[in-house]
């Protein structure tokens, strides 16, 4: 997984290894916690949670007190969670999914129905279109801004 | 009917930010009904909100709002106020100001016209003060009027005043109209070029020469005067640490103050303020040399920026003294007492690391530290965004602790904790300025920031932290984290439809 980052000095390129729920760089790992909030363990071992917000197409990062601007570039093609992806809107479970790989499906259609912060959320389609591929299944966790579903649009 | 119901006055504050809902909020603890001013541009603002009322001002610029005399009376008048609370800045040191408030019959919540001008006039005062026995910084004032003619006489006061000196205006303020002269050769452009920036920003082309005292401190000492005639001081003030004469790191007590040299600078800050009949709450400022000698600088006539140090360490609300004293009843603090040590620092919008340029930007994310003796006073809050149109200021941090060294370490914890997001500020600048030996040993001079980084100041995170930033953002990114839209309302342009906003409704 590849993140080019503009910078003073030039763009920076990040290459994420993934392991498991977490991101791994130069021994650096990137985990969410159960508030989804985004912690770092440095490669000492220890710990902090870091504050990061997208304002543009920048990631300002707040770790150990500092703050980092970082400037995204966007890679020519589309990424896998632009458009179509559908996501958790915040951490919880899939209670049911309700339609299958290759389905057709309409805009406003419900797709998945998750439960999350004792409330049931339904994950509905934004335009029609057919589900190409579904991420989960029923009685799965998933984390904050997981994608879910794909939904490739039918125009 | 109660005597306090009789007196209770409904105050409207003419300013705007930190200051304004600082003022509103012992407004409303004291059970004054409170009206807020605001600039169009304002309308979202945290004071617009804390106030009772809010009467908007039309017009487009400073000018045309937060200094229009008549709107913001008409202002008072429309709404049944019956004080006017000018804050700092924008018409607080207004004599022209206090006295159209004052015909129109409202209270003013600060000292009479005539104490406001001779204050406000720089040579005015540096001879009030000298007549009451106060000891001003040796210089000349010109009164010549006449360019030539002045610049000529500022020539020859320049020899016997010696050099390296300082060129000011009479009405100055922020360093405007201001030229720190070291060598003859440079004095009649300097004394030109002074001159013309005083027309320019004050229509008032008067200047004066005081010789330049390197490695001072900047001592100021808090005042309180009431109708009864009783002047009290509140103790000093360091605030040496200044960026472009801006004031960034101030602190009470003084870190190398001793009780005799509080107690004669106390005095001569009540004799300065007896001069002019002083009433309400004001700042006498004082150079301090290496020497041990202190002069007068000028008499601030008005709340001051860091007016919160003084209140931590003394136990004193100022602002709810000036509620008091403007009503004619009687100060209600005691004999001065100091308790521990108080640090603020300025929290501005600003790039540190490239001149500290104004930035601008959104307030993504606006989380302040919290914990014992940690205050925040600041007119922000999340989701708001910084504009070019006022002061970049956008808080002010302060802490208190027993000792100093103490102080320091909460200081330097609060502004790790410290988080805003989306806009450039100076929390790291002023992180870093904790640790710097001067600051630490508390010999801090007024020119102390620009002899640590004569060449600027820039961060210096380990390459270990700036790789695990990146790791951030790229995980942030692939956790799809800027999709969280609920809490930074600013990132929502660019994101897809949310299928949940519907859902909401329906589940609730």
């Amino acid at each position: 997984m590849q993140h080019l980052f503009g910078s003073p000095d030039g763009p920076v390129e990040v290459t994420l290894t993934k392991d498991g729920n977490e991101f791994v760089l130069e021994g650096a790992r990137a985990m969410l916690t159960s508030r989804s909030q985004l912690k770092i363990q440095l490669p000492d071992g220890t710990t902090e949670l870091a504050h990061v917000a997208k304002v543009g197409d920048a990631w300002w990062v707040h770790l150990r007190g500092h703050t980092f601007r970082w400037e995204r570039i966007e890679p020519g093609s589309t990424s896998a969670d632009e458009g179509g992806g559908l996501v958790a809107p915040m951490p919880g479970k899939v209670l049911e999914v309700l339609v299958s790989p290759g389905q057709q499906v309409k805009a406003g259609d419900a797709l998945m129905v998750l439960e999350a912060m004792k409330m049931e959320h339904r994950i509905v389609a934004s335009t029609d279109g057919v589900v190409a591929a579904v991420h989960f299944a029923a009685g799965e966790q998933v984390m904050q801004g997981a994608s879910l579903l794909e939904l490739e649009e039918s125009n | 009917m109660n005597r306090e119901e009789v007196c209770n006055i409904k105050v409207l504050v003419a300013n705007r930010g930190e200051i304004a809902c600082r003022i509103l909020r012992a407004c409303i603890e004291a059970g004054h009904p409170t009206v807020a001013v605001y600039a169009g541009n304002d309308a979202d603002s945290m004071f617009v909100e804390m106030a009772d009322e809010a009467v908007l001002l039309m017009g487009d610029t400073i000018g045309e709002t937060y200094l229009d005399q008549r709107q913001i009376i008409e202002a008072a008048r429309s709404t049944g106020a019956t004080a006017i609370h000018p804050g700092f800045g924008f018409l607080s040191e207004r004599a022209d100001f206090a006295t159209a408030v004052l015909e129109a019959g409202l209270t003013w919540v600060g000292p009479s016209p005539q104490a406001i001008e001779k204050m406000g006039d720089k040579m005015t005062a540096r001879q009030t003060m000298r007549e009451a026995g106060v000891p001003v910084i040796p210089g000349e004032e010109v009164e010549e009027e006449d360019e030539t003619a002045a610049l000529e006489a500022l020539r020859q006061a320049s020899t016997r005043v010696g050099y390296p000196l300082l060129l000011k205006a009479s009405s100055g303020g922020g360093g405007k109209g201001m030229r720190a002269v070291h060598d003859p050769a440079d004095f009649d452009q300097a004394a030109a070029g002074a001159r013309r920036e005083a027309v320019a920003a004050f229509g008032d082309g008067r200047i004066y020469i005081e010789r330049l005292l390197s490695g001072s401190k900047h001592i100021e000492i808090q005042v309180l005067a009431d109708q009864k005639g009783r002047t009290v001081h509140l103790g000093e003030r360091e605030c040496s640490v200044q960026r472009r004469h801006q004031k960034v790191f101030e602190e009470a007590p003084g870190p190398t103050m001793t009780p005799e040299l509080r107690d004669a600078m106390g005095q001569a800050a009540i004799a300065a303020a007896k001069a002019v009949d002083y009433v309400g709450a004001g700042t006498v400022e004082f150079l301090l040399a290496p020497s041990g000698e202190f002069f007068f600088l000028e008499m601030n006539t008005r709340i001051q920026v860091e007016h919160p140090v003084t209140e931590l360490v003394t136990g004193v609300d100022i602002v709810r003294e000036q509620l008091r004293i403007a009503q004619g009843e009687p100060m209600s603090c005691g004999d001065l007492m100091l308790r521990g040590h108080a640090i603020e620092v300025r929290l501005y919008a600003e790039d540190a690391a490239n001149g500290f340029l104004p930035a601008i930007g959104p307030l993504a994310v606006f989380r302040p530290p919290e914990g014992p003796g940690i205050r925040l006073d600041t007119g922000v809050r999340e989701g708001d965004e910084v504009t070019p149109n006022y002061d970049p200021m956008l808080a002010k941090l302060i802490v208190w602790a027993p000792s100093r060294p103490e102080a320091l370490q909460k200081m330097r914890r609060a502004l790790e904790e410290f988080v805003v997001l989306g806009t450039t500020t100076n929390l790291r600048f002023l992180r870093e300025l904790c640790d710097e030996e001067a600051v630490v040993s508390g010999a801090t001079t007024t020119t102390t920031i620009d002899d640590l980084w004569p060449n600027g100041w820039s961060p210096s995170p380990s390459r270990l932290l700036e790789d695990a930033s990146l790791l951030a953002a790229s995980a942030a990114e692939q956790f799809g984290l800027h999709r969280r839209s609920a809490s930074t309302g600013q990132t929502t342009g660019e994101v897809a439809p949310n299928p949940f906003i519907t859902l909401q409704r329906r589940y609730p």
